[in-house]
């Protein structure tokens, strides 16, 4: 779809980049004001997360729709080291050292679905999707 | 972009501008050290009504810069939390304590009029 | 007269290419029709005002439409996109574009208060109209008319499914800004005096009802510079773990914003079930009844309105 959107994410600037194009693009599909928060929030938490955990990657953005509903769907990947124990990083708390480790299950909380695909040495995918109410 | 901090008497205000990097808020910390100990500063009030996305980093950085200046001697505020940036924080389960939150500016001056490190140091 | 409602951004992702194929598929739309419906443009867009008139003159017959034919603005706005929307017709583009054309006019008509039935039938008098100019133009042959006559009918109700899906839409909307209206009357805050507010809860409390409570109450803090707010649920008859999580959640976005809550009127039975449940009410500041809430708030207040001794202001 045309509204597709691309960020590379790399620095720490990229981070307040994408969240903010999520910001305007959930805006766009009509999701009310709180939920841009939550949404521009849960992109900055999974962008973070690519620097710290992969060095680089990206994050795709994209409005969708279901059941005559509205929704935003974002996918942040890397091809870093992979998240050997996907189940224990989803706990809140866990870290391997560089975050608090609060981005990812911090980020399914705000969003209406989510979905993470990891392998080592190979990288990680994480697709979530919200849905205007 | 560096966050600019004012000096109102024994109080550093901070005013955050909303695309705020991490960068920029490690910046801030940095600054605010420097400028609590060389000022003698008792308090200091991080002002981020601008603020349109908290997340872990800045909520990490933010209690971080708290317990910092507290070491110094001054105490600090947050003010200007936005209802649906509080919201978030508290469904991302983040939390700011250790650090003292008021409304806005007014009511973080009266906060720390109120404050035992303020009133000790009268 | 009808009220006002705010136009509807339209949202162009409703709409895949896809979707459009299939919805010309529902209305198996050939290459055939597509060389009818050429051949007879001309029956359309040389008769546009005759056209267009005898949609609108059908509407003025029903007292129902005077949310459209009462109001010029709009009534000019629903003409003008009419026209273009029969030119459109036949023109053999049916992209995105036209069903966007389509879309704004659902939203005029929703914007109008018309009713899907009256609709129909002044689209019912707007296809009459095109198919008599049609079928004059074979005298010798009605059949051939009719064949043309029904490839246009195709067109015609691939239009009509997208402008009622457009005013359905439209009215879905507005259907859940007042449900959203209502909700924020139903839970009003009371300033008692200067930083205390005092937020009864009564009746049912579900999740979509504790997320209005929570914005209502932080944008009520924001307001009136509330310092303590005293949150009642005594008339709330059952709270479940998820809506007392979401209280617990209101009570830390406002400490967020410099506001203590206190909740008062916590039922036994409702603490019981809540330590069942295992929700961590240590998180909270809970009371048994409003009056000691209320106290609790005026301590809290008195504290924090003594003056320091000495005054930091601005040198």
């Amino acid at each position: 779809m045309t509204d597709d959107l691309r960020v590379a994410v790399s620095r720490d600037a990229d981070i307040v980049t994408a969240r903010q194009l999520g910001r305007e693009l959930a805006g766009k599909a009509g999701f009310a004001g709180s939920d841009l928060t939550l949404i521009a929030t849960a992109i900055s938490e999974v962008a973070r997360n690519i620097i710290s955990y992969a060095n680089n990657g990206e994050i795709l953005l994209g409005l969708t729709s279901k059941d005559g509903r509205q929704g935003l769907w974002v996918v942040a990947q890397d091809h870093g080291p992979g998240i050997a124990d996907i189940e224990q990083a989803l706990l809140d708390g866990f870290s391997t050292g560089k975050s608090l480790g609060l981005g990812l299950p911090g980020a399914r909380r705000l969003m209406d679905e989510f979905e993470i695909v990891s392998e080592l040495g190979r990288g990680t995918t994480v697709t979530m999707r919200k849905w205007c109410r | 972009m560096p966050v600019p901090i004012l000096k109102q008497g024994q109080v550093l205000i901070a005013s955050i501008q909303a695309a705020l990097t991490d960068q920029d808020l490690l910046q801030l910390q940095d600054e605010l050290a420097e400028k609590v100990g060389r000022f003698r500063s008792r308090g200091v009030i991080i002002d981020v009504t601008a603020l349109d996305v908290m997340d872990s980093f800045a909520t990490r950085t933010l209690r971080g810069i708290a317990a910092t200046t507290r070491l110094r001697g001054a105490k600090t505020v947050v003010v200007g939390v936005q209802p649906d940036v509080a919201i978030a924080i508290v469904q991302l389960g983040l939390t700011l304590h250790g650090v003292a939150t008021a409304l806005d500016l007014e009511e973080g001056f009266e906060l720390l009029k109120q404050s035992a490190t303020w009133n000790r140091s009268l | 007269m009808p009220e006002q409602r705010p136009a509807v951004p339209f949202r162009i992702t409703e709409f895949a290419p896809s979707d459009i194929e299939r919805r010309l598929e529902f209305v198996n739309l050939g290459p055939d029709d597509r060389e009818r419906i050429a051949a007879v443009k001309p029956d359309v867009v040389d008769h546009l005002d005759e056209h267009v008139a005898a949609f609108f003159e059908h509407l003025n017959k029903f007292e129902e439409s005077r949310g459209l034919t009462g109001r010029p603005e709009l009534l000019e706005e629903a003409r003008r996109l009419k026209r273009e929307h029969l030119v459109a017709m036949v023109s053999g583009d049916y992209g995105r574009d036209y069903i966007e054309q389509r879309f704004q006019l659902g939203q005029v008509y929703s914007r109008a208060a018309l009713e899907v039935s009256i609709f129909m039938g002044a689209f019912h008098a707007l296809t009459s109209s095109i198919g008599r100019r049609i079928v004059s133009r074979f005298p010798a042959k009605p059949i051939d008319g009719f064949e043309y006559f029904t490839s246009i009918k195709k067109v015609a109700f691939f239009d009509i499914a997208i402008i009622v899906d457009a005013m359905m839409a439209d009215r879905e909307q507005t259907i859940r800004q007042q449900e959203e209206a209502i909700r924020e009357l139903s839970t009003p805050t009371l300033q008692v005096r200067d930083g205390l507010l005092i937020l009864p809860i009564i009746g049912l409390l579900d999740t979509q009802r504790a997320k209005q409570l929570t914005d209502s109450l932080l944008h009520a803090i924001r307001v009136h510079r509330a310092r303590v707010v005293v949150m009642d649920i005594t008339g709330v008859a059952t709270v479940d773990s998820k809506v007392a999580n979401h209280l617990i959640q209101t009570v830390e976005a406002a400490a967020l914003m410099g506001a203590s809550v206190i909740v008062t009127g916590v039922s036994a039975e409702v603490a019981q079930s809540l330590v069942t449940l295992g929700v961590d009410l240590g998180r909270i500041r809970t009371l048994g009844d409003l009056q000691g809430g209320l106290e609790e708030a005026e301590r809290i207040l008195g504290y924090s309105v003594v003056r320091g001794a000495g005054s930091f202001e601005p040198a």
